[in-house]
């Protein structure tokens, strides 16, 4: 029977139970030589049995799976050091797995070319813990920089930048250097960047981490749209306030193990 | 936004940020130009005159009989297959008298009691007019002296030889500052491009996180690299002409100075210099990029 979380069943892409059969690894050979059509069908993000240690032996994944719908927004909650950001580096290629398969829109990661790693990353939005912007652009350089990559025309990243700072109140702020404003300004600045492009991942690091409530609400709104324009969002949070009572899938991560 | 709409301005961002460093590298490499071309234009002058001076060179070949004409074949045949030349004028003496007595111009009745058997027959050989031909005049002078028959080979020696290695120095000097031009260049280009790559290392690893393809990082520094060769080089060839301007409206002048009438580069050699000190910086920024950047 599986684990229940926020309403929606917690769905383990594999069969994780110690000494099963590693049938899933033979499943992703054959998947591999599926149609770009079946593709399509298939979870956006799939992560099967993987581990991650930091050196020297810090494990902070085991054995992981989860499985994520395109279009499906889940919570991964836990308390710190659960393995929350572990995991949403994995999924973004920021790291590597020591063991185990991720796959992201159909493609194993792991054997992903240089320039695929790059147009991988240009479908991913990511809102990290630690904001990654540069203090020295204006917000909306910083902003601005997801569509920039992708040579977006100039009128289109100024419409898109300037709408996503005013659904979060950031947008009289927009000329400023983003080092001069406050941790929940800049955290902002971190999501408006990985919103800006509305791309077809999103994973946001303790996005509410610095906000208060009524912030938080606009992000979750924010989100809460995306997700309705068809983004897959992927929400690392130990604030239990942003998914109480939500319809969205809540999975819960401790010591790197996710638990029922 | 166009592709290189955005190449154009995130050159001009990079400029900006390092505007101090820039400005150093493009004194760099317009020094490095000037001094380069300086040296060169002077060998090319060099050259200019050792031309105009060998229009009236000669070697003078004196003999101790006249070359009967049907010699004379066999004499230029011989003197040909040791090195080509402009001309060859075999003078009798009734010939080499004439031209005595018409150089005294008035005082030639010194010469009414004497013949033309006090004067020696020659050969006169004019060399080619360039500077291998002309650096090579010692040995030509020395095959010419075992001529059958031959006195004494005359030109002026001691004259050709030191511009000969006067010639030498410049060309040395040239070469040098060739390979300073190269060096500095190179260096101070990719030297600013490692710097513009260590300044923006925070924004580089933000946009490898947002998937930016190499060109997208790499073509704004190559278009720096390219810029600082444009404007450098330009400057350089500029700065030398204005200072050509300047020399030449006070070197050049009628008589001994006439030999250093100064010419400047034709546009199209200017235009290579230019080029070559542009690729040259393009190819720094290039090594610089590869060498220290992750993308």
């Amino acid at each position: 029977m599986p684990a229940v979380h926020g309403g929606r069943p917690f769905r383990p892409a594999a069969d994780v139970r110690p000494g099963a059969p590693d049938t899933d690894f033979d499943n992703k050979v054959r998947l591999h030589f599926m149609s770009e059509q079946n593709r399509e069908n298939r979870p956006f993000v799939d992560v099967v049995k993987v581990t991650k240690v930091y050196s020297p032996d810090i494990v902070a994944l085991q054995d992981v799976s989860l499985s994520v719908d395109r279009g499906e927004m889940i919570f991964l909650t836990g308390m710190s050091g659960a393995g929350k950001s572990t995991l949403l580096k994995l999924i973004s290629c920021m790291e590597r797995p020591n063991k185990g398969l991720i796959e992201v829109a159909g493609r194993d990661t792991a054997k992903l070319k240089k320039g695929e790693i790059q147009e991988l990353r240009q479908q991913i939005g990511m809102a990290y813990q630690d904001f990654k912007i540069l203090p020295r652009h204006t917000v909306f350089q910083n902003v601005a920089m997801p569509m920039e990559v992708l040579y977006r025309p100039g009128r289109e990243i100024k419409e898109r930048v300037n709408e996503v700072l005013e659904a979060l109140r950031m947008d009289h702020k927009k000329n400023l250097p983003a080092g001069k404003l406050s941790r929940g300004e800049q955290q902002r600045v971190a999501i408006a960047r990985a919103a800006v492009n509305r791309p077809a991942l999103i994973l946001a690091d303790e996005p509410t981490g610095n906000l208060d409530s009524e912030i938080s609400t606009l992000v979750m709104k924010l989100f809460t749209e995306l997700n309705e324009g068809g983004s897959t969002i992927i929400i690392a949070t130990h604030d239990s306030s942003i998914y109480e009572g939500t319809s969205h899938r809540v999975v819960r991560l401790e010591h790197g193990m996710f638990t029922a | 936004m166009s592709r290189l709409k955005y190449h154009i301005k995130q050159t001009w961002r990079n400029l900006g940020q390092s505007w101090g460093t820039q400005i150093m590298t493009l004194f760099t490499v317009s020094l490095s130009v000037l001094i380069f071309s300086f040296f060169l234009l002077i060998y090319v002058n060099i050259l200019a005159a050792g031309d105009r001076f060998s229009d009236e060179l000669r070697l003078v070949v004196y003999l101790d009989h006249e070359v009967v004409p049907e010699m004379q074949p066999q004499i230029r045949k011989k003197i040909m297959d040791f090195s080509e030349v402009e001309n060859i004028v075999f003078v009798s003496r009734k010939e080499a008298f004439e031209r005595f007595r018409k150089q005294l111009g008035k005082n030639s009745d010194v010469l009414d009691d004497l013949g033309p058997e006090i004067m020696p027959p020659s050969i006169e050989v004019s060399p080619l007019r360039d500077l291998e031909h002309l650096s090579q005049l010692k040995e030509f002078s020395d095959y010419l002296a075992t001529l059958p028959g031959a006195l004494k080979v005359q030109y002026g020696q001691n004259w050709v030889e030191r511009f000969g290695h006067f010639t030498e120095l410049v060309r040395m000097t040239v070469i040098m500052s060739g390979v300073l031009l190269v060096m500095a260049t190179g260096f101070m280009v990719s030297y600013t491009i490692r710097l513009t790559v260590v300044a923006k290392d925070a924004e580089l690893e933000i946009l490898r996180l947002l998937g930016a393809s190499s060109s997208y990082v790499q073509t704004p520094l190559l278009i720096e690299g390219l810029m600082q060769g444009i404007i450098g080089s330009t400057l350089g060839m500029a700065l030398l002409y204005a200072l050509y301007t300047w020399a030449a409206g006070r070197l050049s002048g009628p008589g001994f100075l006439r030999l250093f009438d100064l010419t400047f580069f034709s546009p199209l050699t200017a235009c290579a210099i230019i080029l070559v000190s542009i690729a040259m910086c393009t190819g720094g920024s290039l090594i610089a990029i590869r060498k220290y950047m992750r993308i």
